[in-house]
């Protein structure tokens, strides 16, 4: 395949290349089975709910709506084995072939590019959360920059990662009781019960809450933001989420003289020279500053 | 398939109709209580409804009972108030296979040697020998529900059987009568929702549940397993109480207390009742050490209980943090440029 360019021009406004083809569909993958998953639990969760027979009717009743949850189940399952191996594959081509190319292949080096790939947590997620409290906090009007993937994005990816390990175990431990029982206590279908369903409200209404105010109702992105369709990210949304790496890319491609200012403003020397101006004369003012 | 059903549903109704409403009513009860304010105050103070609903009672198991047959204290009328209905009366038709007539003393008989006996194995009175259920705490008058192989919808009178029942039958109040009474004996008079609920009558009463120091309160945590929930959402073929509690081929009323070493709950048995082959055939034992009435409280499973604690705490943890951050970042919306201190360099 082809290499997607980093920066895509379209319409006079710029677009960042954020997430390959493969990423895509694996997020849509995801999106579509949990939505599915969702749908057919939580009506057995809170069955008591006025909505519940509604929802569970949708999908087929009593009798339909188990086959399905199953059936998403294992579409997802089958999408984290795929994740893994495309990971694999990924640190193999990504990381581990350039470095024996360059002759660096040791386990001290993959280690370290490991932890320093831009998904791995880091201080910065620590310093860009103090930033961002202070930020919201009206001590600062400088939003944290952030770099390709943010403290946000680094928790949308892990905390699903281990929301899936928990769900899909223990999900196939009550969908092979019988299996799972030769060999473990009757009991863990109960522990199983209890993790599956917990751990599914919590994941369901991180979602809803976290993921959707991110990605869809934030001011920033309402109704919808569209990087997961289109791959590229606009570029007030990488201004404003992202600065670190917006720097890095337009430099790279070397754009720095068309680089928007952290606030989303243009920059230029004139209109600098005004704001510096102005910062002056209200400095000046009496009471004010 | 609808037109199906809909000509069938159309069918049963214009022919089930004429068939069935000829009434037991011989003594003309009717004449009173068809009125559907009949009622008054009993000795009692409470308020006694008398009206009986002719087509309700016509599509019952005891449609065919004379009203003198449960009632044979009210030989007149007008009468004198009525005395309470005893279900071991011999009362009113002839068993067909002995040709004696029928009563319901053996289900009594059964029942005095459940768990659900009022005396012990000695003979003794048990304990609060008031909670011990009597007919009418489980049994109402239920409706016939006949079964059919032919309808996948749901089930009802097949006009394809009764068509063959003709061949022979000349009678159609004898073949609605006699089909309604086999096929509903064929299934579950109830369903599995409904069972589970007249269980609960008593043992989801905390202060029963804790004066027979039951260990739950079962149709509860029936209901919070998903055969429970399956009940709740009407399927046919889950396993209700009686399912789990009776060995398949005895009467209901000869449960037996799970101690006992001949019931199907016992420890010993109940892998037996799992591994049924329309249930679990591959069950383990193991899988019959699950705990089916779970209540994941504190008091019945310390372990559990935490466990549980542990993914709401991580619940809470994760999301109310997360939400204050969503509710500052749309207040901070609104004031982009409103920081307390400025910052000297712009853009900076």
């Amino acid at each position: 395949m082809d290499k997607l360019p980093e920066i895509k021009i379209k319409n006079g406004k710029k677009y960042f290349y954020k997430f390959t083809p493969i990423q895509r569909v694996q997020h849509i993958t995801i999106a579509i089975s949990v939505l599915v998953l969702v749908l057919t639990g939580m009506p057995l969760k809170f069955y008591d709910a006025f909505w519940a027979p509604y929802i569970y009717a949708l999908f087929g009743g009593i009798k339909i709506a188990p086959v399905v949850h199953k059936i998403a189940g294992t579409v997802l399952m089958l999408l984290f084995c795929f994740h893994l191996i495309y990971v694999v594959y990924s640190i193999f081509t990504d990381l581990i072939i350039p470095l024996n190319r360059k002759g660096l292949l040791r386990v001290g080096t993959v280690l370290k590019s490991l932890l320093t790939h831009p998904i791995m947590p880091s201080f910065k997620d620590v310093r860009d959360i103090v930033d961002l409290l202070k930020y919201l906090l009206f001590l600062t009007n400088k939003r944290p920059a952030g770099d390709k993937f943010t403290w946000k994005e680094k928790f949308d990816y892990w905390a699903p990662f281990w929301g899936i390990v928990i769900m899909v175990s223990t999900g196939m431990i009550m969908w092979q009781k019988e299996l799972a029982t030769k060999l473990l206590p009757g009991d863990v279908i109960n522990f199983a019960l209890i993790a599956h369903s917990d751990e599914a409200l919590l994941a369901a209404l991180f979602l809803i809450i976290w993921h959707f105010y991110n990605v869809h109702f934030s001011t920033s992105v309402f109704p919808m933001g569209t990087v997961f369709i289109t791959g590229y990210l606009p570029e007030h949304l990488m201004v404003e989420e992202h600065y670190e790496y917006y720097e890095k890319v337009m430099k790279a491609a070397g754009l720095e003289h068309e680089m928007l200012a952290p606030d989303g403003s243009a920059v230029n020397e004139s209109k600098q020279a005004f704001e510096a101006a102005r910062e002056e004369s209200i400095a000046d003012i009496p009471g004010v500053s | 398939m609808f037109i199906v059903s809909f000509w069938a549903g159309f069918l049963i109704i214009t022919f089930s109709m004429p068939a069935i409403a000829d009434a037991a009513d011989i003594g003309n009860c009717l004449l009173c209580h068809k009125y559907p304010g009949l009622s008054r105050v009993d000795e009692g103070g409470n308020f006694r409804l008398l009206y009986v609903n002719e087509d309700i009672f016509n599509k019952s198991v005891h449609a065919k009972v004379k009203c003198e047959g449960c009632h044979p204290d009210i030989q007149k009328i007008p009468h004198e108030p009525a005395k309470k209905v005893d279900c071991l009366t011999q009362c009113h038709i002839i068993e067909p296979s002995s040709e004696k007539k029928f009563s319901h003393k053996d289900v009594a008989d059964f029942l005095a040697a459940s768990v659900h006996a009022k005396l012990d194995p000695k003979g003794q009175s048990k304990k609060y020998p008031e909670d011990i259920p009597t007919c009418k705490n489980c049994h109402d008058n239920p409706l016939y529900r006949p079964l059919s192989f032919f309808k996948q919808v749901r089930p009802g009178i097949s006009e394809a059987a009764i068509g063959r029942c003709r061949v022979c039958h000349k009678s159609d109040e004898f073949i609605y009568r006699f089909y309604n009474h086999v096929t509903t004996r064929l299934h579950k008079i109830r369903n599995p929702r409904n069972i589970s609920e007249v269980c609960a009558k008593c043992h989801d009463d905390p202060e029963v549940v804790a004066r027979h120091d039951l260990t739950t309160r079962a149709a509860f945590s029936y209901g919070e397993s998903f055969h429970g929930k399956a009940a709740h959402f009407l399927d046919e073929r889950i396993p209700d109480c009686l399912d789990c509690h009776v060995k398949p081929g005895e009467s209901v009323h000869q449960m037996l207390s799970h101690t006992d070493p001949n019931s199907i709950t016992h420890p010993n048995n109940k892998l037996n009742s799992c591994s049924n082959m329309d249930c679990h055939p591959r069950a383990t034992p193991k899988l019959a050490d699950y705990k089916t009435h779970a209540e994941f409280n504190l008091a019945q499973d310390p372990v559990q209980y935490y466990f549980q604690v542990f993914f709401i705490t991580l619940t809470g943890g994760t999301l109310l943090p997360l939400m204050g951050l969503m509710f500052l970042d749309l207040i901070r919306r609104l004031f982009p440029n409103a920081a307390l201190k400025r910052s000297k360099k712009i853009n900076g």
